[in-house]
């Protein structure tokens, strides 16, 4: 029946409750959710044994044999709860820093040393092992002030704040910076240890190595203390340090941005781009030029001369990392260094090549803008946020899926984009934005 | 019947602060029969350690050892079983961590294993060194006397174990 057969037959259509036009325009529209612009999600994967992912999982002891990891990445709940900005990876433990909380620092996992505070429930009874982060008292005198980077390393980690660094965990090398006690039980220690300038300077980076730490001044200058049997504190001898003390050797002069470690060999970079390292250099980090294995005074690495400015550092247990400004990623030493098909001992910088990072006809603009390693494996997030991993894979830190190991780069599946990268031993986590 | 061997193993300091990967190294030594005849948590000494490492005397390694060895407490057994040398050496994988985690991934030090220095676990190389290394950290324990009463008893598997005290006791004898 066509459309005028119908009216002839039934008249207009009349409606119960006729459609006011001007009324309709008025209705709301149906808005999708955005997500607001501080917003940012916490996503972990790797080793949940030791509680440092922050997912309470239910231990049972009579499987110690299963191994248990998050082979994805997953969401971490505490990381809707609060407003997380800062984050750091040690080993067995994470900490998290917290804006808008009562509380700013946050602490989950491995807590034999009180690295991430003194926790009980039964009285005389620590924690030793925390499976869902709980607060850290800092005693900041203003409640504004705001966690700025956090750091940690094997058993001890390191809060910037605006009010200065707090230092808490095992000082058995001096590494938070205090005298070193004999004996001292570190299991139910609660003692954070407060410096609020360096020589009067204020502090605006931190980085912990496995058993030393290191402080960036405002001016340029690195402060470092704790463990120097490799020469990781760059002080020009090998004994332990209680004291922050400025480091000198190649860098007494320059003004250095950004320092990384994670084990036992420091990278440093200048605001010309240039890269300084010292501490162990067993895998030839520092370059073909230099046969020694343990270096304790900071010097310049010749061999990246040649590649520009350096504009990100990353130093593993045995590997280096480095990008420069064209977006090349290179990296040497031992390890998967993320080129080929084995494990490799490269003493000149190597280039990963650019189409392993996702470029390709289809995102001609994919370049890397941040590198970060473990103690043995590699991240690198890209501008569209991305984020690639390639080494070993212990404890399925790579988020691939499988905990085989990864030779090149290779794209992390997940359904944000990634801003920020912690790699700890066996455990990595990432604050990214949701696309929307 | 071929007689067990005796080592000395150590577990390192950073170990011990892992409950999760003590468990595990435990549960490895008992799944691999592994006898323990005793066991002493004890923060090493300098004077031991030097003692204990002095055939590494002058090596680049020397000093970062001794440190990291009197950093904390360590965990100190003597294992019996047969070939218990060779056995716990194979058990512990490769000295080099960053090594070992590429060729023996599922051993001790390529599981647990942070950095070359703090790789986890120690084992004597021959059955002299274990005596001498027994020798250091249990000046009470006789070698000879063990081999001589005792080793008849965990040969033939006549001994009980202390889940408590992490040690294998002979059956029916009071200490």
């Amino acid at each position: 029946m066509s459309f005028k057969a119908y009216r002839r037959l039934f008249g207009t259509v009349r409606r119960k409750y006729p459609i006011n036009r001007d009324q309709e325009k008025s209705l709301p529209i149906f808005q999708y959710g955005v997500s607001n612009e501080s917003y940012q999600r916490l996503y972990a994967w790797g080793n949940i044994q030791t509680g440092a992912l922050g997912i309470p999982f239910i231990r049972q002891n009579e499987s110690v044999d299963k191994v248990s990891c998050l082979r994805h990445p997953k969401r971490v709940t505490f990381g809707e709860k609060h407003n997380v900005t800062a984050v750091a990876c040690g080993y067995g433990f994470t900490v998290f820093g917290v804006e808008n909380d009562e509380h700013k620092l946050f602490g989950s996992g491995l807590n034999t040393d009180s690295q991430i505070g003194h926790h009980e429930i039964n009285e005389g009874k620590p924690l030793s092992i925390l499976f869902y982060p709980k607060p850290i008292h800092l005693s900041l005198k203003n409640s504004t002030s705001k966690i700025l980077k956090l750091s940690a390393g094997r058993a001890h980690c390191m809060a910037l704040t605006d009010e200065g660094v707090y230092l808490q965990g095992n000082n058995s090398y001096g590494q938070c910076g205090r005298k070193i006690l004999e004996n001292e039980d570190y299991l139910a220690s609660s003692y954070v240890n407060h410096i609020p300038n360096v020589d009067g300077k204020k502090i605006c980076d931190v980085q912990c190595g496995q058993d030393h730490s290191l402080l960036l001044t405002e001016d340029g200058a690195v402060y470092s203390c704790g463990w120097g049997a490799d020469g990781q504190t760059g002080q020009g001898h090998y004994n332990n340090l209680e004291v922050f003390t400025q480091v000198g050797g190649d860098i007494a002069n320059e003004k250095i941005i950004e320092l990384s470690c994670r084990a036992d060999f420091v990278l440093a970079r200048n605001d010309k781009g240039e890269v300084f390292g010292w501490g162990n250099t067993e895998y030839s980090q520092l370059g073909p030029d230099i046969e020694e294995q343990q270096v304790c005074n900071p010097t310049y690495i010749k061999s990246l001369k040649s590649f520009g400015k350096i504009t990100s550092i990353a130093s593993g247990g045995s590997f280096c990392l480095i990008l420069n400004e064209n977006g090349d990623v290179f990296s040497w030493g031992f390890g998967i260094l993320g080129m080929g098909p084995s494990v490799e001992h490269s003493k000149v910088p190597l280039p990963i090549p650019k189409t392993l990072f996702g470029k390709n006809d289809f995102q001609p603009s994919s370049e890397v803008v941040k590198v970060a390693c473990g103690t043995s494996h590699s991240a690198a997030i890209t501008n569209s946020g991305d984020l690639y991993t390639w080494g070993r894979n212990s404890n399925a830190c790579l988020g691939l899926g499988h905990d085989k190991d990864q030779y090149f780069p290779f794209k992390v599946s997940m359904g944000a984009s990634v801003t920020q990268v912690f790699c700890g031993v066996d455990h990595t986590v990432v604050l990214s934005k949701p696309f929307i | 019947m071929v007689p067990l061997q005796l080592t000395l193993a150590i577990l390192k300091p950073h170990v011990l602060k892992n409950p999760v990967a003590t468990e595990k190294i435990k549960y490895v030594i008992l799944q691999s029969e592994f006898k323990i005849v005793k066991l002493k948590t004890t923060t090493i000494s300098l004077k031991k350690a030097q003692e204990f490492y002095g055939e590494h005397k002058g090596k680049f390694f020397y000093k970062r050892l001794l440190s990291f060895m009197t950093s904390g407490p360590s965990e100190v057994m003597i294992m019996a079983k047969r070939d218990a040398i060779s056995h716990w050496r194979q058990l512990m994988g490769p000295t080099k961590v960053y090594k070992a985690q590429f060729e023996a991934p599922n051993s001790i030090r390529g599981m647990f294993g942070l950095s070359d220095t703090q790789n986890a676990a120690h084992g004597s190389d021959s059955p002299e060194s274990a005596k001498r290394e027994i020798g250091i950290f249990f000046p009470e324990f006789n070698y000879d006397k063990w081999f001589k009463e005792d080793e008849m008893h965990f040969r033939n598997n006549d001994v009980h174990f202390v889940p408590s005290l992490f040690i294998h006791q002979i059956n029916n004898k009071t200490i």
